[in-house]
């Protein structure tokens, strides 16, 4: 109990910390009367409409972002696993070079762009993997997301080439990981969309736990493995997808953040979830503020922020626990 | 191998930036190479040096020019060599140049050294700032044996400079000078076009940046609040309908000017000229 209250309280300083921390020296008497609607109105759209909706969507993709790492680790039974494994990355990448090198400039043209080309990799990858007589392999599954991902660069990077435009390597930093693009539009849009593939992963807690024990023992303890398998799939994709088309790449919260949870919440996913939901948002909103505030006005990419901080937070935490 | 490429792409992004006209880091033209008679056979990697070539009358000399150079027209009967960035070494060799002329960054070292045991002259000049526009032109006089045009060319855009510094009174508004928009990127104080937009009567909010370019935060462009924001993207990006770009205020009441075309690309004679255009440009936007 003292654990989740813990970690509730440290939710709530990083949303804080989000609101606090940005390029504009402000203090915080100052950030409190314009988050009331008060003061300054430039102060006022600074607190309101860039740095709060960008906390609270850092903590939402972050969350995501270590809710899928640690189902789909169960899923494959590989610690190595990432939402970025399956090939995501690669779509997106490819939707949005594409998207800028042929110039469509409309506003969401290029998250869209990404968005699709994800979702194509992802069932392109779920493809391959049915290829084995008809079951989800998580071996096939693995290295299917290897190659499509590795296919869907190699045309990105044929596309860079060969572009008259060259704009298209900005799409590239464009997939780097930002919250740049937060608005409460995006925050809406993506905590209405995520509801469902987290508490669908959330039901399947109990079916995790079996997966672990190895695909025979969890068919054998009453787990349709096979269903579990695809609608696992299925919904981490889905999150992923979209948190990639938002916020680009962010690597290490999907990858290192479950491996924390289970550190310090055990192996039981009906705990694991919720704890990766919170260190994983907890992570990126930290990361992103520091992003945001190291080298002001410049902005770091967040990725390499929550690699910067997740390392040695993880070191640490293995020492710990393997005393 | 993703996360390889874009991070890779990240310092393509920063060279990119250079090549395409938005300045590079090192101030000053520099020259690398030892020269000797004057070159009949040139090759130039840049846009920016093709360009200046031609202006100083050397451009019947020229033998291979960047995929990206299409300025002055005549430019374009030149046959391309690709890209001019880690060129393509057998497209340049294939044309036996007798010099190369390549845009001074450390991604050129590898082409530059393999070039020179060839035994073909390379010459490395950055041309970043306007005052880098006078040093290169004698230098390419000298390589091209064409120094007394060079020199009138070079005296010409000084002059020129001169005057148009001393025309200038009082900072003007502030422009934000964009090139992409997600991430924001921004021009800083070390290009060309933060110099322009001073002649032009106005002033860069991220002058102080002393990259040519960097990515910034949104929060800084709203705090720093632009009376005009001037797009020299090569594209519109269809950023100013998003919610989050709201939040700054010339945004909001579209108060963008755009300039297009090569004079604002990179420095060159038409730049200056082309300052009474950029000027209008802003005062129409900031009305």
């Amino acid at each position: 109990m003292r654990r989740w209250l813990l970690l509730g309280v440290g939710a709530a300083c990083a949303l804080a910390l989000g609101v606090l921390l940005g390029p504009t020296a402000l203090d915080p008497a100052t950030i409190a009367r314009a988050l009331a609607g008060g003061g300054d109105p430039a102060t006022v759209t600074i607190v309101r409409d860039l740095r709060l909706p960008r906390a609270l969507l850092a903590f939402l993709v972050g969350g995501s972002l270590g809710v899928t790492g640690a189902a789909l680790q169960a899923l494959v039974r590989n610690p190595l696993a990432d939402p970025y494994l399956l090939g995501l990355s690669g779509g997106a990448g490819l939707g949005a070079v594409l998207a800028v090198a042929l110039r469509v400039a409309a506003p969401w043209a290029v998250p869209l762009a990404a968005l699709a080309g994800a979702l194509a990799a992802v069932v392109l990858v779920y493809r391959v993997a049915l290829i084995a007589g008809g079951v989800l392999d998580a071996r096939i599954l693995l290295l299917g997301g290897v190659v499509v991902g590795a296919f869907a660069a190699s045309l990105m990077g044929a596309v860079m080439a060969v572009s008259p435009a060259p704009e298209v390597r900005n799409a590239l930093l464009w997939l780097l990981g930002s919250f740049g693009r937060a608005s409460w539009h995006a925050v809406a849009l993506f905590a209405a969309y995520a509801v469902v593939p987290l508490l669908v992963l959330y039901r399947l807690a109990r079916p995790l736990d079996l997966l672990t024990l190895g695909e025979e023992s969890a068919q054998f303890l009453g787990a349709d493995v096979e269903r579990v398998k695809r609608t696992l799939y299925v919904a981490a994709s889905l999150l992923t997808a979209v948190a990639v088309s938002l916020s680009g790449i962010i690597g290490f919260v999907g990858l290192v953040v479950p491996h924390a949870a289970r550190l310090a919440w055990g192996r039981l996913h009906r705990a694991l979830l919720p704890a990766a939901f919170l260190l994983g948002g907890i992570l990126m909103v930290v990361a992103d503020a520091l992003a945001r505030t190291a080298f002001a006005p410049l902005e770091l990419p967040v990725g390499v922020v929550t690699a910067l901080i997740g390392v040695p937070v993880f070191v640490l935490l293995v020492r710990r626990w393997a005393r | 191998m993703l996360r390889r490429l874009l991070y890779a792409a990240v310092a393509a992004g920063v060279l990119l930036g250079c090549d395409a006209g938005q300045g590079g880091v090192r101030s000053g033209a520099s020259d690398t190479a030892a020269v000797g008679p004057p070159a009949h056979r040139v090759v130039s990697l840049s846009p920016s040096l093709t360009e200046l070539i031609f202006t100083v009358g050397g451009g019947s000399r020229l033998v291979g020019r960047t995929r990206w150079d299409t300025d002055p027209p005549e430019a374009r009967a030149v046959p391309s060599v690709g890209d001019g960035l880690e060129p393509n070494l057998e497209l340049i060799l294939a044309r036996t140049p007798d010099l190369v002329v390549f845009y001074d960054t450390p991604a050129n070292a590898a082409a530059i050294a393999r070039l020179r045991a060839a035994g073909i002259a390379t010459l490395s000049l950055r041309m970043d700032r306007l005052e880098d526009v006078p040093v290169a032109a004698r230098l390419l006089g000298d390589a091209l044996g064409v120094r007394p045009t060079a020199d009138s060319v070079a005296e010409a855009f000084e002059t020129v400079l001169q005057r148009r510094r001393r025309a200038v009174n009082g900072p003007g508004p502030g422009v934000l000078i964009l090139t992409w928009d997600s991430p924001p990127i921004v021009i800083g104080g070390g290009s060309f076009l933060t110099e322009l937009v001073a002649l032009a009567g106005g002033h860069n909010v991220f002058a102080d940046l002393t990259q040519p370019s960097a990515p910034v935060s949104l929060e800084a462009i709203a705090e720093r609040n632009p009376d005009v924001v001037l797009l020299a993207g090569g594209q519109a990006p269809g950023f100013v309908d998003r919610p989050e770009w709201q939040a700054v205020p010339a945004v909001r009441a579209r108060r963008f000017a755009r300039v297009e075309g090569s004079a604002f690309s990179w420095p060159s004679p038409r730049s200056l000229a082309a300052v009474d255009r950029l000027a209008a440009a802003i005062a129409e936007a900031g009305r």
